[in-house]
């Protein structure tokens, strides 16, 4: 089956000017000669997308997903290498793209504010071409989905930050694509809005067979709607797997959280670190393969009688920080 | 007014003036279109004076008299789409609580701005009316006429912030300034002095302050005698009287509506 | 075939939806529009003083004035209500705006233009055709000439401003000066060509084209002969034809990347 998304060896430099600091005499040769340099931004990107997955695209500030993600929906031209979206060739065949992908930009708008979305909607089944009757009964399929009801005739400015995002994600799905970028979805909504705007995105992408590829500093959104995760880092792939295999074989550690009689417990045990102590809950993180866990348990019930644990692993959050901490280590050396 | 008190409005006067000095795009873009202005201008009153403009009206002096009133005109920043910017992100709000008068700093802020673009666009003016006349009025004149001008352009700013505040009240104030704009156009005498103009106009142009601002002060570089220095100094006055009670009355209008809703 | 019809359909849309946003503020659209009207009146009344000393000038009379602001001042109103969204083409570029417009299968100029709508230009146009039929100059004979002279300067009106904020792709921070030679524009063409000389009058055929946007559309108005009128409808088509490909120029630069300074 034809992948989603193909890219091989995908490159894209952009040219950055530095300034020459100093008097008139700088000032004119940044003027005149300017100082330019080309600065990669994506470097020999190569992974695929089969249909119907939801990746999560990430990387620390700086290392290349915006670019990578503009590059596949044809905004931006590639310098070298391959890349294909849905079989297509995004930068020569970017109208005929436009109908078979959505895009949600978090930080950015398509509704118009003095208006209902009901109004951008219509005008949205003129931009995609959608024969009126179907167009009605698709935007009243999404709108019972997304429970839009009554935002559909509130004007926008009027909308909370999660239901606007609501009605981007649904007017994202108005033309049935069959693919959606999504930068930054949920970036500013609080935790139940999130919630649901996450479950809204896994539950269509699971029904329409949407692929989703989506870009976020939240893991939530990661693990919540994703079953891979991608990172790029300086604009090199620097990962490319499932979220259950990059917590084990990247970080493998597990957290215990002790609630105990004592004050405090002392448990120094080989690869057993403290990470936080309160007075009667301390918390540990254990590597694993260096103490197993029951030794550390026996330990801790020796120093004192335990009301109560808890055995997680460590939170995703760490395991990325600690992936790009060893990245930015390796480029460094 | 004490010491304190006009040192901490200085204080508006100068980050104003620092940051104009950042802006010049906007001021190189109005010198521009003042070179423009003048220089069809001085074709306009050729044209005027080949087809046989009354004595009074002498084709050069007419060239500077349009340099004096565009350069108070272009001299005042249109600080009103600021303070209406300010007005509906609620920064009034936050500045309400600052031990320093609101209006009083957005005017000591007007006029460090009007500081700074006046010197350039003075020498524009000048520079280009003689280059386009190959003239000059009376140097007399010319220096009689400074310091009126700069005062007429501290009531032009006084003005725009009448008309800022107006966006307490009103969803977009712009439309407000074109219509004052253009009526300190005619009734101000911007490009035609105000004797020019038949004489129902000019008694009703006597109840708007625009005559004193752009009219009366740039007569004087006229030379014709038609406007007393004296009396033009009592007019500024008193229309600066009239303007400070009607922005401070605006103000509290607006401030006391502002703590009743609660913003 | 299909694909003209849809874009034009596209377009009705976004005009339409254009209206709607306006109309949204109620108070605000008909201040505007009402106000624009009392704008452009007062600013006349400089003409008319002059005009009573001086009946005529160079050849020009107060009725010719009228035809030249109600041309300038109803093209200038078209353009503003039909393609408003160019005067923020210079902030939709340096903001990423057009990001998602280049996502969407329309032309991205089109789009651009029609994404804002000021309502001024509705006082605009009112003005401008209350002036022309003021000047007595037109009868119902000649209601096409004034409708392509109009059309004409809105063109070329559209095409001026389309090229000076798509400075933008180039140079970066541009929205003042562009801004500023929009005006500049508007003023020229505000004032009658036989003031100008002989260098100025070509420069406002050509790089400023302030004589398509109020002296050509003017005489068509005054006189509409067929050459006048193949005159004015060529050179309005020919800068927006340049104007076009101006924009998918700097479109094709922001596209490679090469206008960014930071990346992400």
């Amino acid at each position: 089956m034809q992948p989603a998304v193909d890219l091989y060896e995908l490159s894209k430099s952009f040219r950055v000017r530095r300034p020459r600091s100093g008097g008139i005499g700088a000032r004119l040769s940044n003027f005149i000669a300017p100082d330019v340099q080309a600065v990669p931004a994506v470097d020999r990107l190569s992974f695929s997308i089969a249909p119907g997955e939801r990746v999560a695209f990430i990387g620390p500030n700086g290392a290349g997903k915006s670019t990578t993600l503009k590059l596949l929906a044809g905004i931006l031209q590639p310098d070298a290498g391959e890349v294909r979206v849905m079989g297509l060739v995004p930068s020569r065949q970017r109208t005929e793209l436009a109908f078979a992908i959505g895009t949600v930009f978090g930080q950015r708008s398509q509704l118009w504010y003095q208006l209902p979305p009901r109004d951008t909607f219509e005008l949205l089944g003129r931009v995609y071409e959608i024969d009126a009757r179907a167009h009605a009964r698709r935007i009243e399929a999404l709108t019972a989905v997304f429970g839009l009801g009554e935002l559909m005739s509130t004007p926008v400015r009027h909308l909370s930050l999660g239901e606007r995002m609501r009605c981007e994600i649904a007017a994202s799905l108005l033309h049935s694509p069959r693919m959606l970028f999504l930068d930054e979805p949920t970036i500013g909504l609080d935790v139940s809005a999130k919630a649901a705007i996450r479950e809204l995105l896994l539950t269509e992408s699971i029904r329409q067979g949407i692929t989703l590829l989506l870009t976020s500093h939240d893991t939530g959104d990661m693990e919540s709607v994703c079953d891979r995760v991608i990172v790029i880092h300086r604009g090199r792939l620097l990962w490319d797997d499932s979220i259950a295999a990059l917590r084990k074989s990247f970080l493998s550690a597990k957290r215990v959280t002790f609630w105990s009689e004592a004050e405090h417990l002392d448990v120094t045990l080989p690869g057993v670190k403290v990470v936080s102590s309160a007075a009667h809950r301390t918390e540990l993180e254990i590597e694993s393969g260096a103490t197993p866990l029951g030794q550390v348990v026996d330990a801790a019930l020796r120093q004192s009688s335990i009301t109560d644990m808890v055995i997680e692993d460590a939170p995703l959050d760490e395991v990325i920080r600690a992936l790009y901490a060893k990245a930015e280590r390796r480029c460094a050396t | 007014m004490t010491l304190t008190y006009l040192k901490k409005h200085t204080a508006y006067a100068r980050i104003a003036m620092a940051q104009g000095r950042r802006e010049r795009a906007e001021l190189y873009g109005r010198v521009v279109f003042f070179a423009v202005i003048l220089g069809v201008f001085s074709s306009l009153w050729r044209a005027v004076g080949e087809a046989g403009l009354p004595a009074s009206g002498d084709p050069r002096a007419l060239v500077w008299y349009l340099a004096a009133t565009e350069w108070i005109m272009l001299s005042a920043p249109q600080i009103h789409l600021e303070i209406q910017e300010a007005i509906r992100r609620g920064d009034v709000v936050y500045r309400l609580g600052h031990p320093a008068s609101y209006v009083m700093a957005e005017f000591a802020a007007g006029l460090g701005a009007t500081a700074l673009r006046m010197p350039f666009l003075g020498l524009t003016a000048f520079g280009c009316a003689f280059a386009f006349t190959r003239w000059t009025p009376p140097l007399s004149a010319i220096a009689l006429f400074i310091p009126f001008a700069v005062m007429a352009a501290a009531l032009l700013v006084a003005l725009y912030l009448w008309i800022g505040l107006l966006a307490f009240w009103l969803q977009d104030v712009s439309p407000v300034f074109w219509v004052t704009q253009k009526l300190m156009f005619v009734f101000g005498g911007l490009m035609l002095p105000l004797a020019m103009y038949p004489s129902a106009m000019q008694k009703a142009a006597a109840f708007t302050p625009f005559p004193v601002m752009l009219f009366a002060p740039a007569s004087i570089v006229l030379g014709t005698g038609l406007v007393r220095p004296v009396i033009l100094a009592r007019d500024l006055a008193l229309w600066g009287g009239v303007m400070a009670l009607v922005v401070q009355w605006t103000y509290r209008r607006a401030a006391a509506g502002l703590t009743v809703n609660g913003g | 075939m299909t694909r003209w019809v849809n874009t034009l359909r596209f377009a009705r849309a976004l005009v339409t939806t254009n209206l709607k946003a306006a109309l949204a503020l109620r108070g605000a659209f008909v201040m505007q529009a009402l106000f624009m009207v009392l704008n452009n009146f007062t600013f006349f009344v400089f003409w008319w003083v002059l005009m009573r000393r001086t009946p005529t000038l160079r050849g020009w009379r107060l009725a010719d004035i009228q035809v030249l602001f109600g041309v300038v001042a109803a093209g200038y109103g078209l353009t503003v209500t039909l393609a408003g969204g160019v005067r923020y083409l210079g902030q939709a570029i340096e903001d990423g705006a057009l990001d998602t417009l280049l996502t969407q299968p329309k032309p991205v100029l089109l789009h651009a233009l029609g994404l804002r709508l000021q309502p001024s230009g509705f006082g605009d146009v009112l003005s401008g055709l209350v002036f022309i039929l003021w000047s007595g100059q037109v009868s119902w004979r000649t209601a096409p000439a004034v409708a392509l002279a109009i059309a004409a300067s809105a063109l070329a009106c559209a095409a001026c401003g389309i090229v000076f904020f798509s400075l933008a792709f180039w140079v970066g921070r541009v929205e003042t000066a562009a801004r500023q030679l929009w005006e500049l524009l508007l003023t020229f063409s505000l004032y009658p060509e036989p003031l100008f000389g002989g260098a100025l009058r070509l420069a406002l055929f050509t790089v400023l084209p302030a004589g398509f946007v109020g002296y050509l559309p003017a005489s068509v108005v005054r006189e509409p002969s067929i050459q006048n009128m193949s005159m004015l409808a060529t050179g309005a088509v020919l800068y927006f034809t340049l104007a076009v490909l101006v924009f998918d120029a700097g479109l094709r630069r922001y596209a490679s990347g090469s206008r960014f300074t930071t990346f992400g």
